[in-house]
């Protein structure tokens, strides 16, 4: 089978079903999502392992996107949808009406398909979600910056023009800005939404291996189209296949040996 | 012939013949404008004629050839009048600015071209600026000192002339200074103690002391008055000492008094650079002074300086309340049918005739929130009102009402504009919508606000309608910005050019007089118009550079 072998899983392999409650960052229960009449995810349950790099895979319209955007409440923008079921977060369900979205968000960092860094400086941008929170500390503020600059990688790039304004970068390096200003305020979970389909492939390996060194400090949770990706950076893989979740295992163990049929056929090519 | 339409050519040549036909007339009226009102300052020469009368005898016009016109002989006859050794269909004929305004009949005569006898040019001939009457043509005689001739053998008689008019002219600048500063403050403090009386009188707080200090501090104004009108009937007397003596067309020698004389040219004995040089200076009055004999002599400053005023103000009103409609209405209100009934609505409102604006805004904002305020906030100065009245406030306010449609749409057009992704990225930092809104979205939005601001801008400055319901006047003797505390009255009428052009266009007594007045105030018009525009051009530019997003 096997066109993709997974490299990177040094991790040693966990027991996904019996996850100790140190060891879970999330937990998804019985989740289910409408989109008006339309049902998009179908009793996804899973437990998110800590400091590790969990995959989500699976075609186009599969609804991986869909299940990360519930992580950190992304969807409660969109009108039309509903959801049930409960994703747990410091044993506390994040559905729950006396949660605060923009406070979950500050625990649970996302950065998307294509970078969006704001029309301001390389700095503003860095502090913005410091600034939001009221931090106005100049030399707070350096300090954050350097670390987070550091911790996605391009502090070296652009330590003397922290002034300019971010559109001046190249995409990969605006990525990278993205994801300094998601762990600028410190998240414990980061997702990254198909982070590399817009860039090219050098800048794609810097990022991955920007997600590699991540996983020390947060719990990442990567969407992807790109199975060799997936096979390098992630720990764990789940595959997703119209709105279900059908496997969810050990990278190496799904890419190798896969229990289920379609999960076979998906990472073999037969189709998706 | 086909091919050549099926080629799509002809499509090309439509399109491009739209394009050039409109930038034919904007150009063509520009130049038209600028023409027409900018040749009123340049100095044009004095001609002497010998004219014959129909009677056979010979009189003697001068003055300026203001407008040539060809007419057939045959309308000529008609009304009556025939010339004799005279072939042609068509002739010529001259209007002829002949001044003089209190000594001959008609300050402006047609003259046939046939019937010049001679025509001439001479150097000496002067054209005298005044206060009161227009203009005087003829020659210079003589100076008078308290009625005795300075002249002696060896002055010259124009430098004498240019000497005294310079004195004289200073002289009144310093009454009209001191009219305008001290008198005017005196004046207002006045009003405002007889004021201060009245409310105490009114809450019953008029103590017998109180009433003593206000008389005392009216008192002592009176007597600062009588000082400083002293002081001006000494600079009248001063500016009054002198006169000259003239030789009109008539050949009478006519003596005028210095004070009323502004300017003397010799237009005929002039050098192409003098000839520039005076252009200019003539135009740096006519924007900067104020209007004469019923607007049409003079500058038209406060006509610029109310428009410009009238507009920011607006600008500063309707700005926010745009953009703080046009959030709501993108942002937060549901996207149902209700909304959509809203938008139209407001888009609707753009299409009202600005008159109709003009009766609202007279019936709600004049009447109704005015005359409420000045029942609750100045009892003292009733019955006369003070914002129960049209005003500079109530006409901003109007045009802010009629200009909100064109920021709320332009406003929502900006924000739908913006990527979704960056709203999203803020939210997934922790930023609540307010917080993303005033963060990111608005300044985003900015450049499309300037847009909306500019069409406000240009849409509101040259709306004259609804102003002469809500506080536009002829002439309003004081600005709405002086030096008299609280130094912004919004409550005080205003002048303004698109009203100017109307008021001396058609309301006029001299229409021959005011016509390239009526041009000049029209180019200023377009003139303070397209700068406005630029500068807030100039302002969105930058705003788009600043936040210009990655094109994806």
């Amino acid at each position: 089978m096997i066109s993709v072998t997974p490299t990177s899983s040094t991790a040693e392999a966990l027991d996904l079903e019996n996850l100790t409650s140190e060891q879970t960052a999330m937990e998804i229960r019985d989740l289910n999502l409408h989109y008006g009449d339309v049902q998009a995810l179908f009793d996804v349950s899973m437990k998110i392992p800590k400091n590790r790099v969990t995959a989500f895979i699976g075609p186009s319209g599969c609804g991986k996107s869909t299940l990360l955007r519930c992580i950190n409440r992304m969807n409660d923008l969109v009108e039309i949808c509903r959801t049930s079921g409960e994703i747990i977060l410091h044993e506390k369900n994040i559905y729950d009406k006396d949660v605060d979205a923009a406070a979950l968000r500050r625990q649970v960092g996302m950065v998307f398909q294509r970078p969006n860094p704001f029309p301001k400086s390389i700095y503003e941008n860095v502090v913005y979600g410091m600034r939001l929170q009221g931090v106005n500390d100049r030399r707070v503020l350096d300090e954050v910056v350097e670390r987070s600059l550091k911790g996605a990688a391009l502090w070296e790039e652009v330590k003397d023009r922290l002034g300019d304004t971010a559109f001046s970068l190249s995409g990969g390096q605006q990525q990278r800005l993205v994801i300094a200003r998601a762990i600028a305020v410190e998240p414990e979970v980061l997702l990254l939404d198909e982070p590399t389909s817009a860039l090219d492939p050098i800048s794609t390996l810097t990022i991955e291996e920007l997600i590699t060194e991540l996983k020390s400090k947060y719990t990442v949770v990567i969407v992807t189209h790109n199975m060799q990706q997936a096979a390098r950076v992630s720990d764990q893989t789940a595959f997703m296949y119209m709105g279900k979740l059908i496997e969810y295992a050990d990278t190496n163990t799904l890419f190798t040996t896969p229990e289920k049929k379609q999960t076979e056929d998906y990472i073999t090519g037969r189709y998706g | 012939m086909n091919h050549w339409f099926k080629s799509g050519k002809p499509w090309i040549w439509l399109t491009a013949g739209a394009v050039s036909i409109s930038l034919i007339a904007v150009i063509g009226l520009l130049l038209m404008i600028a023409w027409r009102g900018l040749s009123f300052f340049w100095p044009a020469p004095i001609h002497e004629m010998e004219v014959q009368t129909p009677a056979g005898a010979t009189t003697v016009l001068i003055g300026e050839r203001y407008e040539t016109e060809e007419i057939p002989v045959s309308r000529l006859n008609e009304s009556g009048v025939f010339l004799e050794d005279y072939d042609s269909p068509v002739l010529q004929r001259y209007l002829i600015k002949v001044g003089n305004r209190e000594y001959v009949p008609l300050d402006f005569t047609w003259v046939l071209e046939p019937s010049i006898v001679s025509d001439t040019t001479p150097k000496d001939l002067a054209v005298i600026e005044r206060s009161k009457d227009g203009n005087f043509y003829g020659y210079p005689v003589d100076v008078l000192e308290n009625g005795e001739s300075v002249l002696s053998s060896q002055s010259n008689l124009r430098e004498v002339l240019f000497e005294r008019i310079e004195r004289a002219v200073e002289f009144n600048e310093q009454a009209m200074d001191l009219q305008n500063d001290e008198i005017s403050t005196i004046n207002y403090q006045i009003e405002q103690l007889r004021l201060e009386r009245r409310r105490l009188q009114l809450e019953g707080k008029l103590t017998a002391a109180e009433q003593d200090r206000i008389e005392s501090e009216q008192a002592q104004l009176r007597a600062d008055y009588m000082e400083i009108e002293k002081e001006l009937f000494a600079l009248r007397d001063q500016a009054s000492r002198d006169a000259v003596v003239m030789r009109d067309m008539r050949g009478e020698e006519v003596t005028l008094p210095m004070y009323r004389v502004l300017d003397v040219t010799f237009p005929n004995d002039m050098n192409i650079f003098q000839k520039w040089g005076h252009f200019f200076v003539q135009v740096a009055k006519f924007v900067s002074e104020d209007p004469r004999e019923a607007n049409t002599e003079g500058g038209v400053f406060p006509a610029i300086f109310g428009t410009v005023f009238m507009v920011l103000l607006m600008s500063v009103l309707v700005t926010p309340f745009g953009v703080i409609a046009a959030v709501y209405l993108h942002e937060y209100a549901g996207k149902n049918i209700v909304t959509r009934v809203i938008r139209i609505a407001v888009i609707n409102l753009a299409g009202v005739p600005s008159i109709v604006y003009g009766v609202f805004g007279l019936g709600f904002f004049v009447y109704m929130v005015g005359g409420t305020l000045d029942q609750i906030f100045y009892p003292e100065s009733l019955p006369t009102p003070t914002f129960g009245t049209p005003g500079v406030l109530w006409s901003a306010i109007t045009l802010a009402i009629l200009t909100l449609p064109v920021v709320i749409v332009s406003t929502e057009e900006g924000l739908s504009r913006i990527p979704s992704t960056l709203r999203e990225g803020s939210l997934a930092l922790g930023a609540t919508k307010a917080e993303t809104i005033w963060r990111i979205i608005l300044p985003m939005a900015s450049p499309a606000i300037m847009t909306g601001l500019i069409l406000a801008v240009a849409r509101a400055a040259g709306e004259v309608a609804p102003l002469m319901l809500v506080g536009v006047v002829k002439s309003a003797p004081m600005l709405p910005v002086d030096g008299n505390f609280p130094y912004l009255h919004v409550d005080r009428k205003f002048m303004h050019l698109g009203f100017h052009i109307y008021d001396v266009g058609f309301q006029s007594p001299n229409v021959e007089a005011a016509r390239p007045l009526v041009y000049a105030t029209s180019f200023l018009l377009v003139t303070v118009i397209v700068g406005l525009n630029l500068t807030a051009i100039g302002v969105r530019n930058h705003l788009r550079e600043k936040y210009r997003s990655l094109e994806h």
